[in-house]
């Protein structure tokens, strides 16, 4: 290519494809702007006043701006933020791992099991839609599921297996891990489905014609590509876990404070500054996380 | 084979997941019929249409006050219109731009793609902080509206990449080098082609804003859209009115999507009629 003539100062030598890129550059820098504009005022703005509110002082009713490590201080002193950060990272653990547990055999089953394209697609639409039903009343439905007097405290009373009613199932951490490991596991069911649907089957024939046994093929065909779904939908499950406290808020009983919570309850106090502090900390793990999800898997080639 | 034992069990697996997806909705839709003495747990007093009633407002003196929906969801609703016109648009434009490769690219992608990934109530704080400071009153219509599209438009954005990357472009470049006006030629050649995928884009876009619920709780000022109302009540005692609005608002839902199924099956069926017409000529 002549790349190095755009540097020379005869610019009645650039060719006509060159002509045609620049021409192609510009009008799709303009397509963008409206929306990168968009997203850094109202993304990026936001986001970096959260990091600068964490610096300043807070009087009890409001904050202003003098530049001030108070709130880290207060917040990486106290046993209740630190409790919050590891509460935070237990459920996103013990929920991401559930998902991935809960999904993967399903997605296995739907990707490579079911030949027939129309109930494959039958049983995609079936997990997705759940979704068309408010966020918020699929999380108040666990209530009437696990309360002492919920359907699962009555089917087992009834059926004689149990005669007190179970307590430890809703108001607890329990409930909170059980809710979210339903409302986000379609997260992980979609892409490893993809993925393993993706999977030529004539790979997996010859496999099995020269002799390989189910668990060899799938250590060594189904596992190795699959994994960019599981790393697809780890991302999005992490993404959302941690950023929640909706349903930490209505199925724990305030028992399970994540650092969401937090931060709405300093909202609540107006401790904007407090808010912010816990935000940030958020922000890290969440950064954390999806940094080291996409050294393992390339996100833009996979969609 | 071990596929013998292994396909049924698995098939078992799947029926078990989806009857824990199922379960709760299936729960609540139960108990959604209790009698007007009755609580949000089992056993179902009497059935009765109770708590339908109570909701709309059709029910005389009750002992539980009212949901406070009417105002809210009017509210819901055109957010979430504004939000979809406009998400549909930045969509569409960007993808647009991302069918030539051009430096850059890889940054502006994550920098959309970002959008659907930081969590709302840290965008949601951002905001609130922001216009604080900038002494802009908050509310759905400024405020929260601005946070649902940068919710919203990462996702138009992807659905209208996936329909650009299976267009085939020279039918473009046919139309302009016949002497069309680019204006024209998306009009009449690039539109048509990309429709589906647009409805599709509304569909995520109106969806989503319609339910957002962390992006808005600190952002909507003193006007609550939906979700909030609803979030509002879980701190108090809940009734079964909140099952019957659950029950209510999926059935809402559920006749947008039939409606976006209508729309879709028109325009194939129209599609597939001047692919005819063309045939036979």
């Amino acid at each position: 290519m002549t790349a190095l003539s755009t540097d020379s100062p005869m610019p009645t030598e650039t060719s006509p494809a060159q002509l045609r890129e620049r021409k192609d550059r510009r009008r799709a820098w303009l397509l963008l702007s409206p929306g990168l504009l968009w997203m850094a005022l109202f993304m990026v703005l936001p986001m970096c006043m959260v990091v600068y509110v964490s610096f300043w002082t807070q009087t009890t009713f409001s904050v202003n701006s003098t530049l001030t490590t108070a709130s880290w201080e207060r917040f990486l002193g106290s046993a209740t933020y630190l409790h919050a950060i590891g509460t935070t990272l237990r459920v996103w653990a013990i929920v991401l791992a559930a998902t991935l547990i809960v999904g993967y055999p399903v997605a296995l089953y739907i990707g490579l099991f079911v030949r027939n394209k129309t109930l494959q697609t039958a049983l995609l639409v079936a997990c997705v839609i759940p979704f068309w039903t408010s966020f918020l009343i699929r999380v108040i439905a666990w209530r009437p599921m696990l309360g002492t007097e919920g359907a699962i405290n009555t089917i087992l009373m009834k059926l004689g297996l149990i005669h007190e009613p179970l307590t430890f199932l809703l108001f607890s951490e329990f409930s909170v891990l059980v809710g979210m490991t339903q409302i986000y596991c379609v997260f992980m069911v979609g892409p490893v489905t993809f993925m393993i649907g993706r999977i030529d089957p004539s790979v997996i024939e010859a496999a099995r014609d020269l002799g390989a046994s189910f668990g060899t093929i799938f250590r060594r065909i189904i596992l190795p590509l699959s994994l960019p779904g599981v790393m697809v939908g780890a991302i999005f499950v992490s993404v959302m876990v941690l950023g929640e406290f909706a349903t930490a808020a209505s199925l724990s009983g305030r028992k399970v404070n994540l650092l969401g919570n937090i931060i709405v309850s300093q909202v609540g106090s107006l401790k904007w500054a407090f808010a912010a502090v816990a935000g940030v900390v958020l922000t890290l793990i969440i950064t954390a996380v999806i940094a080291l999800a996409l050294r393992i898997v390339d996100l833009r080639k996979e969609m | 084979m071990e596929s013998r034992i292994l396909r049924p069990t698995l098939g078992l697996y799947a029926a078990a997941f989806l009857l824990f997806l199922y379960g709760p909705m299936i729960v609540l839709t139960i108990l959604s019929f209790q009698g007007p003495e009755g609580g949000p747990q089992f056993p179902v007093q009497d059935w009765s249409l109770y708590w339908y009633k109570q909701l709309l407002g059709l029910s005389e003196a009750s002992r539980v006050a009212q949901l406070p929906v009417g105002d809210s969801l009017l509210r819901s609703i055109t957010l979430a219109f504004m939000t979809t016109v406009v998400s549909t648009v930045l969509g569409v434009m960007s993808a647009e731009a991302f069918r030539t490769r051009f430096k850059g690219s890889g940054p502006a992608f994550y920098l959309i793609i970002l959008g659907m990934m930081v969590p709302g109530v840290l965008v949601g704080l951002g905001m609130a902080l922001l216009s604080s400071t900038l002494g802009i009153s908050r509310a759905w219509w400024g405020t929260s509206f601005v946070l649902h599209v940068v919710y919203t438009y990462p996702f138009a954005f992807l659905v209208m990449l996936a329909i650009f990357n299976r267009f085939d472009r020279t039918v473009e470049e046919a139309a302009l080098s016949l002497g069309v006006s680019p204006a024209q030629t998306f009009r009449r050649v690039t539109f048509p082609i990309i429709f589906p995928g647009v409805l599709s884009a509304m569909l995520f876009s109106f969806t989503l804003s319609y339910d957002e619920f962390a992006r808005t709780l600190f952002t909507a000022g003193r006007d609550l859209t939906l979700p909030l109302a609803i979030y509002g009540t879980f701190s108090v005692e809940i009734h079964p009115n909140i099952f019957a609005f659950g029950v209510l608002t999926t059935l809402f839902s559920f006749t947008l999507l039939v409606i976006y199924g209508l729309l879709m099956k028109r325009f194939t069926n129209r599609a597939a009629r001047f692919a005819g017409q063309e045939d036979n000529g």
